[in-house]
Formats: structure tokens, sequence, C-alpha cells
């Protein structure tokens, strides 16, 4: 286990830049997420909110500055411990119409950095995945192959894989890209009681507009690469 | 003779198995060009074992372990950029083989050395190869079931795999470890420049035929067998080069594939339109 510090994210003064391209998609940026606390990240496309989800992550790596991830730097190799307490939401999830793992399947699949060789799922996480799936209402579709599914039902599936894994910092890129409205104030109810009751972080990407706003503890503005606005920013 | 002939049988029948196998892996988790590099440094290794007087299985496999070492370290560091080094273990690759080949023809090695790097013999099987491959294939299978879970999150979805903290880079590093062992294996048959018929022709043809991923996985070994074993075969009937015969082989049988897949898709248009 890695050393665990109040903070869940700590960003110092992060620059982060795509390879070939010579701007970076994130300048100077200072961000702490402490656990029990529901951030919600807004701003305009290209403002560099995928990227700062990954360099938390640690998807990305910093050219400037240090990125911690449960007091872990993200470069060093025991990243991968800190990863464990957290699961991804990718802003592009839907998979092509040929993929045919079923949703269980996939699901369980988020189980397997917790697993050595040759172990499978235990019956208990068996049923927590049954629950999670009963709580956002693709209980139906576990033996479906997901690329059977539409946009917002497979959405569901990723958001049930992340909550399955029982994660301390959940990172959800657009969550509600493709969820109609009762399922964006389903999973933003769902979210938000998981972050209070199980003292976890969630950093979450997500228009304003949404309903998860009045859950966020802290809003973050980006614009252009930078936090324009939010009370996190040093 | 016979001896000789049944030893080949079985080394076709595990090599085509292993590669489509392997393929399929290498094909879903997008590092075919890494394998591609992985391959032709094997095929410098063993050109270089020509002329150098090793055993040319032996120098292909310490080249393309080298190879998919560099490349998996590579894959670790670089996030981008891969693909160029890649290309470029590939060329430089290309060129030590080619040049050793040609120093070869200066030496005046037994043309049946060159044939083995070039386009594959039936008499380059040994048991001792053999026993290689069958360990070869009983560490394969067992690394894809110890790790069943991990190889499966990984097909899936690598990126999300390796946001929850998967260990990604050492997976694709077995994965590019295997691909070169059992390329250089495989060359005995086939050849060096052939060798990719075994190795992506069975998963094209598997991907054609099912959208399962056990079922492709399945589909795509035993191609890989059934088109070594046919090649042999007949290329023994008709005395002609084996590693070109397998390559036909596996080519009509992606063809074959596609027609089917093309056919099936017709008839099921058709009967859509007619309810
Ligand atoms: N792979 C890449 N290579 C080069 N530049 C990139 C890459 N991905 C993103 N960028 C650039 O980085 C900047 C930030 O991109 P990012 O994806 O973080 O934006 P975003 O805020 O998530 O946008 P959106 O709302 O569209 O998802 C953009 O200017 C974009 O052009
Ligand atoms: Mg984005």
């Amino acid at each position: 286990m890695p050393p665990l510090e109040n903070d869940i994210v700590n960003l110092e003064g992060v620059w982060v830049a795509y390879s070939g391209s010579d701007r970076p998609a994130m300048r100077n940026i200072n961000l702490r997420v402490s656990a029990g606390k529901l951030t919600l990240i807004t701003g305009p496309n290209g403002a560099g909110k995928t990227t700062l989800l990954e360099t938390c992550l640690g998807l990305l790596k910093p050219y400037r500055g240090r990125a911690y991830l449960f007091g872990v730097d993200t470069r060093s190799w025991r990243i991968r411990e800190a990863r464990k307490m957290c699961s991804f939401v990718p802003q592009d999830f839907i998979k092509p119409p040929f993929e045919a793992y079923t949703v269980r399947r996939i699901i369980q699949l988020g189980f397997a950095p917790y697993k050595s060789i040759f172990e499978s799922l235990t019956e208990k996480e068996n049923e927590r995945i049954q629950w999670v799936s009963e709580l956002l209402g693709i209980e139906d579709l576990l033996d479906r192959p997901i690329g059977t599914l539409s946009g917002g039902q497979q959405q569901r599936v990723v958001i049930a894989r992340a909550l399955s894994r029982k994660p301390r910092a959940l990172f959800l890129d657009e969550p509600f890209s493709s969820l109609d409205r009762e399922g964006r104030k389903l999973v933003s109810k769902v979210v938000s009681e998981y972050v209070r009751k199980k003292d976890a972080a969630a950093i979450i990407v997500s228009h304003d507009v949404n309903p998860i706003i009045k859950y966020a503890d802290t809003i973050v503005r980006m614009d252009n690469g930078k936090i324009i606005s939010g009370d996190c920013y040093a | 003779m016979l001896e000789i002939l049944a030893l080949a049988l079985l080394a076709a029948v595990l090599s085509g198995n292993l590669c489509g196998a392997v393929g399929f892996y290498v094909q879903r988790l997008k590092i075919t060009t890494l394998s591609f590099s992985v391959a032709h440094a094997a095929l410098a290794g063993a050109s270089l074992g020509l002329i150098l007087n090793f055993d040319p299985v032996y120098s292909a496999i310490v080249f393309a372990i080298s190879s998919a070492l560099i490349l998996g370290v590579i894959f670790t560091k670089m996030q981008y950029g891969r693909e160029l080094v890649s290309m470029a273990i590939f060329s430089a690759s290309s060129a030590i083989a080619l040049f050793a080949i040609y120093m070869s023809n200066v030496r005046v090695l037994a043309t049946a050395s060159i044939a083995v790097v070039l386009w594959g013999s039936l008499l380059a099987v040994t048991v001792q190869k053999l026993i290689i491959l069958v360990l070869v294939l009983i560490l394969f299978v067992l690394y894809i079931l110890a790790y069943r879970m991990h190889i499966d999150s990984m097909l899936y979805d690598v990126k999300l795999a390796e946001a929850e903290g998967l260990n990604v880079q050492a997976h694709m590093l077995a994965m590019l470890f295997f691909a070169g062992v059992i390329i250089s294996l495989s060359f005995r048959l086939t050849g060096g420049f052939l060798v990719f018929a075994l190795l992506y022709n069975p998963v094209a043809a598997a991907l054609q035929l099912t959208r399962k991923a056990y079922m492709q996985l399945f589909l795509s070994s035993t191609l890989g067998a059934v088109s070594a074993l046919t090649g042999l075969v007949v290329s023994y009937a008709l005395d002609w080069p084996v590693g070109a015969t397998i390559a036909i082989v596996s080519s009509t049988i992606l063809l074959l594939a596609y027609l089917f897949k093309t056919a099936t898709e017709m008839a099921r248009k058709r009967k859509l339109r007619n309810v």
C-alpha cells in the first residue's frame, strides 16, 4: 500500500503537452481534491478537461510540475497501486456493434487488477455486480453483448463497472453525455450518495446544466488549458 | 523420410496453432506493427546465425526477444511514436537480413540453410525443435489461462484497464515475447518472409467468421494449424516450396472466409427485406 495522504489528487503547477503538439494542453494547473468531496469540472470543448482527468490518473505525465494520486507521484511505478483505488469512465466508451463481450463480463473485468493468477470473481463480488446493475437499471441487459446496446445503455454499463469496484476515487469524463433526463438524475444521485457514504472522492467532467451540479462541493471552470475559477486552485 | 515427414506435420500443426493464437492477441491488442518488427528482427537474427554458423533458430529467438524487450520498454516510456521506432527496427532488421543473405552467398553456404531462412524447409524440423515448440505451447496456454481476466480486460479496453491499475505494459511485453519466440520457431516451416501468412491471415479469417472473442481465438488457432498442415501436405505432394504453399493456403482460407461472410450477410439482408 502506498502512503496515504489526506489529498486524493494533488496537482502542483502541472503542465501537460501531447507529443507532436507545441502548445501545452494544460498550463500551470493546481488542484487538490480530498476525500468525501465531489468536484465538478466544466468548460468549453478543447478546454483541457479530459487532459486534466487523465493527468490525475497518470495516463498523461506532466512535463513540468508534479501530479500525485493518493500521495503517489504519477511518474512512479507505484502509481498502479494508487490506480487500483480509482475507477474511470472514459469519454469515448462506445463500442462497435461487433464487440461481443457481455455486459456482465465487462463489469467483472473491472475486478481484474485485484486478482492474482488463476483467480476469478468471488460470490460476493458477483452479488455486488448484480446489486449495482439493479441500481442503475441494467439488470436485464447483463447477458447481452455490449455492442448490441444503445449509447445510453452502454454508458450505464461503464458507470456500473466503475461503481462495482468500490473505488475510493471516481474519475468520470462526461458520464451523462448519452443519458436521458431520468438517467442523468439517477446517476447524479447514485454517485453523490456513493461519495458521501464511502467518503470517496469524485471528479466529474460535465456541463453545469446537469443535475450533478446540486451535489457538487466545488466547481472548477477551465478554458484554454487553464483553471479560470474554482476554490481549489492556488 | 517418413519420420521426417511426421515430425514436420506435427511441427506444422503446433506452429500453425501458436501463430494463429498469438496473431489473435496481437491483432486485438493493436500491436500488429510491433509484432511485425519483432518478426523481422527474428529474420535478421536467423540470417546472422547463418553466416556466423549458429543455429538460426536460436539466433532468431535472441534477436526477437531483444527487439520485443526494446519495443516493450519504449511502449512504457513513450506514449506516442511507438510505431516509428517499430518501423525503424523493421527496416534495420530487414537490411541486416538481406545483407547476411547476400554475404552468405559469397561464402557459398549450403543452400538448404538459406532455404530455412528464406522460404522454409521440411527438413529443418528436428525432435529438439519440436520439444521446444511443445514447451512454448504449454507456457503460452498457461499464461493465457493464468491471466485470463487481465488479458480479457485489455482486449476489451486497454486504456480503461491501465486506468484501473492493470500492469498493461508487462502484458504487452509478454505478448511480444511470445510472438517473438513463436515466430522464430515457425520460421523453419514458412521461411522468414512468409511467417506473416500464419500470423495474420488466420485471425483475419476468424474475424470474418465470428464475433465472439473466444470463438475468434479458437478459429484463428485452428485455421492456423489447418493452413500449415494443408500447405505442408500439398507442398510435399507437388514438390512446391513449403512456405509459399502455406501462404497460398492461408490466403485462400482468408478469401473463402470473406466470401462466406459476404454471402451470409446478403442472405440475411434478403430475409429482412422479405418480412
Ligand atoms: N491526442 C492529442 N494530440 C494532440 N492534441 C490533443 C490531443 N488530445 C487533445 N488535444 C488538445 O488538447 C487540448 C485539450 O483537449 P481535451 O481533450 O482535454 O479537451 P476537453 O476539455 O476534454 O474537450 P471536450 O469537451 O471536447 O471533451 C485541445 O486543444 C486539444 O486539441
Ligand atoms: Mg473531453
